[in-house]
């Protein structure tokens, strides 16, 4: 039993990383009043690039003789697919902030076009490479469990948190440094008055627009390591076709699941992990698994139900959500 | 004014395009009526550069497995008849609902002579599309209806994968250590059933006290589900994992937690080289070629095609010798020797077993139950003592 629950736990957290990544992108875009709701395109963007970078890097060093070092792919990997996840923003940013198209349109396009762009290239460097597009050993050796001296050998606790991959980590590291932004740092506050009142802001000297487009951008690349994620732990490496479908609505879903604050986003993507999988590790005797991948969305329309009752100030969508700001109709 | 004379304008093009739209249909009827006359003709056959043949996939090559497989198909049926790239329409990524209808008329309307679809959820549709283009040939693979639809343009086949799994099942019942075997099983269907009882039987014909795990992932190709099902079977205890769905993620998974994994469709030594042992293969090719002939020289095309590992329609890709169990290869040779010489049957009495309805079925001892002989659908879907669905 105690051995089931360790499982569960572990694969909750593993379940639960790429969608943590994708709320967390969301929640620093929102936060700047911004819904971008092409999530899921910017985390193919993030997949198909993030494996891409790492591929050819390893086809370069290997051409010229040379061993590619495993932690350089990784960094490779995070870079590229961080910068990918912030071009799908900024064509998001530039639409919706400078020409002020509509947010939710955008955001849907995005998806769209995210979806393509990943599945195509990612069906391109598989042809190009002989119908295969897989990352060596080494670089799967950066993506596996980190095997951390004395930490990771410590019975129970070794497994339940010290043996991931170094994205868990970096995930949880990026969900504290937001918190701390957004409550303790005069941007993160400045960025918060953008997102709740940004006529009011403008007013006090803040620069609407520079704001909306970095924290969009930052955001969508948080999302697009999200998606690399996907392509590099989940199916280890290897391109396969729609890899990351579904997975960055539910990280939509997670946004108002934790209230727009990124130190409730690990627990509750640890939540929503855990209810992804749960079916493989609990069995209720009886219980059809389609009752079981249903789960995660009847959590988030109670959680929505909840958060709608409570009418909670703080725990809200930033009041200019969705919508675009216009100086000269104030 | 000039709002006028374009709202006339319109008028009269919506009513030239209605005329035209009109005009189409007796033209098309004629265009039935001539391939009726044909019809007769049609034992003359089409020439090889004239014919058109459709696929339908539900997803691409870059699963690396089924999609990928089938494809190697259709690439072997290109060079045996010597058709052109362009004589080829490809429908990937198709889901199995009503976009599977648009994909097929959409072939009918590109001239195809020939239609492919490649999916179980497919043949309803086949069966509407086929019903209305009786001068069209339809072949559906895995499917079960082509015989009682009536329809003589309407195909079913497949191949005897079973035989091909038993022999997998042998690698993977030699490699285990824990006894314990785990199978990404996609949907509990008879094709389903049937693959990993035969894949069961495999491994407990050279290793009596093994057993299996059996989880379902309700999709043929989601990579992501599928990785986290066989991570799951690997936390129970399972060693070695095995797989009915379409990407290599139950490989890669296998391999990134230090089990082993036995394929289908695909060569996965290259995905997972530290983890996959060898990996139960169809020759698509065979019936593909077949089929695309018989439209050429006008013959028809059997109701239902099947044929195993005698005839090479299934096969195994070569053993991974670094991490296969000593004597793997020999005792695979063996049993394969005996499957082709008809010694061997596969689902040999004794065997008990129970479908999900709750229907048993007793093989005796000295008979067997004769899988795909009649039908090219799978038939057996009875879940055999050894076996545990985890649900």
């Amino acid at each position: 039993m105690a051995s089931t629950l360790s499982s569960l736990f572990v694969a909750a957290v593993l379940a639960g990383t790429p969608l943590l990544l994708g709320a967390l992108g969301e929640i620093l875009t929102e936060k700047s009043g911004n819904m971008n709701l092409g999530v899921e395109g910017m985390m193919f963007m993030g997949a198909i690039t993030g494996l891409a970078g790492s591929y050819y890097y390893e086809q370069a060093v290997t051409k010229s003789g040379g061993a590619p070092s495993g932690i350089l792919s990784a960094v490779i990997a995070l870079l590229v697919s961080f910068l990918a996840g912030a071009f799908g923003a900024l064509i998001y940013s530039f639409l919706t902030i400078s020409l002020r198209a509509n947010q939710n349109v955008t955001g849907l396009t995005l998806t769209i076009f995210g979806t393509g762009f990943g599945n195509f290239f990612g069906e391109y460097i598989g042809l190009k490479a002989g119908g295969y597009v897989a990352v060596s050993g080494t670089t799967k050796a950066a993506f596996s469990s980190l095997r951390i001296p004395v930490l990771s050998d410590i019975p129970v606790l070794g497994k339940l948190l010290f043996q991931y991959n170094w994205l868990v980590y970096f995930a949880i590291i990026i969900a504290i440094l937001m918190t701390w932004f957004f409550n303790k740092s005069r941007t993160g506050l400045n960025l918060r008055a953008v997102g709740e009142d940004p006529a009011t802001a403008d007013a006090a000297g803040i620069n609407i627009a520079r704001y909306k487009y970095t924290a969009t951008i930052v955001g969508g690349g948080i999302c697009g390591i999200g998606g690399m994620y996907m392509s590099m732990v989940t199916t280890s490496g290897v391109w396969v076709h729609g890899c990351v479908t579904g997975y960055g609505w539910l990280a939509v879903a997670l946004v108002i699941f934790a209230t727009w604050s990124p130190a409730k986003g690990v627990f509750v993507a640890l939540v929503f992990g855990g209810l992804t999988i749960m079916r493989m590790y609990v069995n209720i005797p009886g219980l059809p698994a389609q009752i079981y991948d249903m789960f995660p969305y009847v959590a988030t329309i109670i959680v929505l139900i909840v958060t709608s009752m409570r009418q909670s100030k703080e725990h809200a969508q930033p009041k200019s959500c969705g919508r675009n700001y216009f100086r000269e109709e104030r | 004014m000039k709002k006028k004379i374009l709202s006339a304008l319109l008028c009269a093009t919506m009513v030239i395009g209605m005329v035209a739209g009109c005009g189409a249909k007796p033209a098309s009827e004629t265009g039935s009526s001539d391939s009726k006359d044909t019809k007769t003709e049609a034992s003359a056959g089409i020439a090889a550069e004239d014919i058109k043949i459709g696929f339908v996939h539900v997803s691409d090559a870059s699963d690396m497995g089924y999609t990928y497989n089938h494809d190697l198909g259709t690439k072997e049926m290109q060079e045996e008849l010597g058709i052109s790239d362009d004589q080829i329409i490809n429908k990937f990524n198709v889901p199995e609902g009503a976009e599977c209808d648009t994909a097929l008329r959409e072939l009918v309307d590109a001239g195809c002579n020939i239609i492919f679809a490649t999916s179980f959820g497919f043949e309803d549709y086949v069966k509407e599309v086929a019903a209305e283009y009786p001068d069209i040939q339809f072949c559906h693979a895995t499917g079960f209806q082509a015989a009682s639809s009536g329809l003589s343009n309407m195909h079913n086949y497949f191949a005897s994968i079973y035989e091909a799994r038993y022999l997998a099942g042998i690698a993977a019942g030699l490699k285990t250590e824990s006894n314990k075997l785990g199978y990404v099983a996609a949907f509990p269907f008879a094709e389903v059933i049937s693959g990993y009882s035969a894949f069961y039987l495999g491994a407990k014909s050279v290793n009596p006290d093994v057993t299996m795990d059996i989880m379902y992932t309700n999709s043929w190709n989601d990579p992501t589900v599928e990785s986290q099902v066989a991570k799951a079977l690997i936390e129970r205890g399972c060693d070695v994992i095995s797989q009915h769905s379409d990407s290599t993620a139950p490989a890669t998974t296998a391999e990134e937690y230090g089990a082993y994994q036995v394929g289908y469709n695909n060569d996965m030594i290259e995905a997972a080289p530290k983890a996959s042992l060898i990996s139960a293969r169809i020759d698509w090719g065979i019936y593909v070629t077949d089929a695309v002939r018989n439209v050429i020289e006008g013959k028809e095309i059997p109701v239902d095609w099947c044929k195993g590992l005698a005839d090479g329609a299934v096969y195994l890709s070569p053993l991974n010798e670094d991490i296969a169990a000593e004597g793997t290869q020999e005792a695979i040779d063996k049993a394969a020797e005996a499957i082709k010489a008809g010694e061997l049957q596969v689902f040999a009495g004794p065997l008990k077993g129970v479908n999900p309805d709750g229907e048993k079925i007793e093989v005796a001892e000295g008979d067997y139950f004769k899988e795909q002989v009649d039908a090219s659908a799978p038939a057996w879907n009875y879940i055999i003592e050894g076996c545990n669905v985890v649900e």
